[in-house]
């Protein structure tokens, strides 16, 4: 019996040792099972997330990823709506939604409810007597100096997870300095050192030398994740010791919580980087070189892997000059753009198959053999986000999940978490301002008007 | 009442009163088989909460990311961005190429309660270490494998790290200034850290699930989709039949928005979200007529292209007549989004992130000082720290194997003997600092008496 089918590329000698097939065929069953989620159990079922993120991508998205692994999300809006709702590139807007905020309203309950309003604040605290999670973005002491912060909803609800998200957090003289400055994700980028790590090297002309932005949230997405690990956490350890907690986030952490590297290397060299274009601090050759037909990546890690990229793209004549990982990552910047602009010249007369063929024909080779000094030269071609949706490999794995709406119409969402028992998985997308608020306000028990 | 308030959470999260305090993931022990950053991320996000994280390594050779430091440039014989990855972890280096080796990682696995690895898909199970194996002899075990395109589907033996996933995700292509052949990707293995974090959470949601149903599950954490998960360029284009494209340093969500320098050379990247926002900085930069124009009142309108390109300019001549103490100074009292482009030194140095604990200066026993990135959340009751950074290939072998497998000082020199266990040889990143005793050091040579609290 092969488990491995025989189209399938295999680049592990491992994978073709006595005695695995069994175990490959039994896991490679499990694993296509994954991609269903439909009747299988939800990790966060029965926990209640009350969302009062405003303006503030790091809640929406938090709550988001909550509500995929089975929490009820009740995302509460003034009834004007959360200006989030058109943070959308262009102004490209389905029915008034943004685009941004309709991929992330996965599995929502969306209510009204005004804060700022006696009735509102009494609801709220209803909500929060059956709450499990509170996420707000507000100006931090805000929900405080209502009557509804962490030190007040505390009594109210002992086991309360209550998360604020701001740009500096809740304390320090910072903090409390910058209490008013609201968030985005470009300044969340700029403010925890991603930005000034992308672009042009020193010698391009303005602006393409300038700090640049990650071309997505790629602050706002670092943070909301970061959060729902704590978020996680706390919940994990209110079950054991049945206390709450308070999490305070400052999305000024969001790049430099995250890799980390940037407050390492300030302290140890004593300096900042530069900024180095296509060229890489840790790795060289590490980056997308131009070919034929569009960009090919070229990833040498070992120095195994690079040899085999140099006898692979004909350049086994300059091998002398660059050996070793030491001598290809360097701060001369000149020195390391030699390297590059050689591979830039091989690569350019190549088209992706002729580069992709001949990698994969190398590692496969390579694997096979028990000399481990083969090298794994790897490639993938650089696809705008069209191409991506047309990948197959995403087809089957069921990696977006496509919306048939009569009031929003057709579109696609991506979405991951694939788990054996419990996958995160995407129910609905619905974000009318107030749609939920009958089904909540009922089940709640929550006031209309003084009403029950 | 905001003093009040500022004092209430000052004291809520006071940073000297962390070791007091409890940890959220106490008594759960991680067997990390990872290496590089991905996985081992996602186990340092669970051992700096208090998780046990046993770090198991090829002996003589170790994790490939403990050699592999920026610009060649080493710390002490270490990679000092290998402790920030992989501090408070336990290490043991245990080879399993052999059947006793493998045994040795099946009894920790059977004594887990979560297993990480991010090798080629498929190749653990091959090993005799994977999901189906690890379950016969612990079925509550979480087991989560990591990797570039998941464990199922034509693509997913490909192998891969962050810069692929970055390209096959569309990342690089949504980066950098349109018209221009330079793409640019998401540094510091950007690729690789978040999905690490993703890793942790999904792990987080099964962990809660097992503490409600006392059911096990495995883990298929694919970095590129979570990648493509972040992007809503797909959402985008399946609306529009169009694309989003490079915007250079300007965000396309903000209007207007950028990266601009002062009279003195220095970047700040300003963002607008809201109407409020907006007028605020019309009135800031006493240009009242703009919000008051209908192109540019509503975020909608605002943030059409035409619009948005009309505004940019405007903002970054305001900003160009500015010097950098003036709108430091701003940055205090303004209503909306204005930052400082921030680099290495600076957020190194940065007063505020130091008493947050978002950098934290941590003196270890092994290698001193060392300024490392903390948590952007921070948790009041339970919160995250460092315990001790990384440690040499295999520099906890007799704890563990003594104190968790129960072997005896004879059957750990026979193992070491055999090459199945052991630890590091010449190469810088894996051996000890050269001024470090190690025959000294009562962890490393552990003789099971007792007496340490680790």
């Amino acid at each position: 019996m092969r488990t491995i089918k025989e189209k399938e590329k295999i680049y592990s000698r491992h994978m073709q040792n006595k005695g695995a097939t069994k175990r490959l065929s039994e896991w490679s069953k499990m694993v296509s099972d994954i991609m269903y989620p439909e009747g299988k159990p939800e990790a966060l079922s029965g926990t209640v997330v009350l969302d009062l993120s405003y303006a503030n991508f790091t809640g929406v998205i938090a709550t988001a990823l909550l509500a995929e692994a089975g929490a009820e999300v009740i995302n509460i809006e003034p009834p004007e709506g959360d200006p989030a709702r058109v943070m959308t590139p262009y102004g490209v807007n389905v029915q008034g939604t943004g685009i941004p905020y309709l991929m992330e309203s996965r599995n929502k309950h969306n209510i009204t409810l005004d804060i700022h309003d006696r009735e509102g604040r009494e609801n709220l605290i209803a909500l929060v007597k059956k709450a499990d999670i509170l996420v707000e973005t507000f100006e931090a002491g805000m929900m405080d100096s209502l009557g509804i912060g962490y030190r007040q909803l505390e009594k109210i609800n002992p086991g309360l997870i209550y998360v604020a998200i701001t740009p500096y957090g809740q304390y320090t003289n910072r903090a409390k300095e910058c209490a008013s400055m609201p968030w985005s994700d470009l300044t969340s980028q700029a403010e925890s050192g991603l930005a000034a790590l992308i672009g042009g090297l020193a010698d391009e002309p303005d602006p393409y030398n300038f700090p640049t932005r990650a071309g997505f949230y790629a602050a706002g997405y670092a943070t909301a994740v970061s959060s729902v690990c704590s978020i996680l956490m706390a919940l994990f350890f209110r079950s054991r010791a049945g206390q709450g907690q308070m999490i305070d986030v400052a999305t000024a952490d969001s790049f430099s919580s995250c890799a980390g590297i940037p407050a390492t290397i300030g302290y140890i060299w004593k300096r900042p980087r530069p900024r180095y274009g296509t060229l890489d601090y840790g790795l060289s050759p590490y980056g997308f070189f131009k070919c034929k037909d569009g960009y090919a990546a070229i990833a040498c890690f070992r120095d195994q892997d690079f040899r085999a990229t140099l006898r692979i793209l004909g350049l086994w004549k300059i091998e002398e000059d660059w050996k070793t990982l030491l001598d290809r990552i360097t701060d001369d910047v000149e020195r390391a753009k030699i390297l590059n602009r050689e591979i830039e010249q091989a690569i350019s007369g190549m088209t992706f198959e002729e580069i992709f063929t001949k990698f994969q024909a190398f590692s496969m080779k390579a694997a096979k053999s028990k000399w481990r000094g083969g090298g794994l030269p790897v490639t993938t071609k650089m696809l705008r986000p069209m191409e991506v949706m047309e990948v197959k490999h995403w087809g089957v794995r069921n990696a977006f999940f496509k919306v048939n709406d009569t009031y929003y119409g057709t579109f696609q969402v991506p979405t991951t978490g694939k788990m054996s028992k419990t996958p995160m998985r995407v129910k609905s997308i619905s974000a009318r301002i107030g749609e939920a608020n009958d089904y909540i306000y009922e089940k709640y028990g929550l006031k209309v008007n003084g009403n029950d | 009442m905001k003093n009040d308030y500022f004092s209430y959470t000052a004291e809520t999260f006071d940073r000297s009163k962390v070791e007091q305090k409890s940890e959220a993931l106490k008594g759960i022990r991680v067997l990390d088989l990872s290496h590089m950053i991905f996985g081992p991320k996602a186990a340092n996000i669970l051992a700096e909460h208090g998780a046990e994280v046993i770090k198991v390594e090829v002996p003589y050779q170790g994790d490939y990311w403990r050699s592999s430091t920026y610009w060649g440039k080493y710390w002490k014989h270490s990679n000092p961005m290998w402790h920030f990855i992989n501090h408070s972890k336990y290490f043991v280096g245990i080879d399993v190429k052999y059947p006793r080796g493998k045994e040795l990682i099946l009894e920790l696995a059977g004594k887990s309660d979560i297993v990480i690895e991010n090798f080629a898909s498929g190749t653990v199970e091959a090993w005799g270490i994977g999901y189906t194996q690890v379950r016969k002899i612990n079925p509550k075990i979480i087991y989560a494998s990591l990797s570039t395109f998941g464990q199922s589907g034509p693509a997913r033996f490909f192998p891969g790290w962050d810069l692929l996933a970055q390209g096959a995700s569309g990342v690089i292509s949504s980066t950098g200034y349109p018209d221009t052949e330079y793409y640019f990707k998401a540094p510091d293995f950007y690729g690789d850290f978040y999905p690490g974090f993703f890793a942790a959470m999904t792990i987080m949601m099964a962990l809660n699930y097992r503490e409600r149903t006392g059911e096990g599950q495995y883990l298929d954490v694919c970095q590129t989709e979570i990648l493509m998960r972040s992007l809503f360029n797909f959402t985008y284009s399946s609306v529009t039949g169009d694309e989003i494209g490079r915007t250079g340093n300007h965000d396309p969500t903000a209007a207007p928005s950028g990266i601009f320098k002062t009279t003195d050379g220095i970047f700040f990247a300003l963002a607008i979200n809201t109407d409020k926002q907006f007028r605020s900085l019309c009135a800031v930069m006493g240009r009242e007529d703009l919000a008051g124009d209908e192109r540019f009142a509503t975020a909608l309108e605002r943030l059409k292209k035409e619009h948005a390109d009309e505004l940019d300019p405007i903002v970054g001549n305001w900003i160009a007549s500015k010097n950098s103490e003036e709108l430091r100074e701003l940055t205090k009292s303004c209503a909306f989004p204005l930052s400082e482009v921030m680099d290495d030194l600076q957020l190194a140095n940065d007063d505020w992130r130091r008493e947050r604990g978002s950098v934290v200066e941590f003196d270890d026993e092994m290698y001193k000082k060392l300024v490392m990135a903390g948590s952007a959340a921070m948790m009041s009751k339970t919160p995250g720290r460092i315990k001790w950074l990384t440690r040499p290939l295999g520099y906890h072998n007799r704890y563990i194997f003594k104190t968790l497998l129960g072997l005896s000082e004879e059957e750990i020199r026979k193992l070491e003997k055999e090459r199945i266990v052991g630890t590091w040889d010449y190469r810088v990143g894996q051996r000890p600092p050269a001024y470090y005793d190690i025959e000294k050091d009562t962890m490393f040579n552990y003789d099971g008496k007792g007496g340490e609290d680790n």
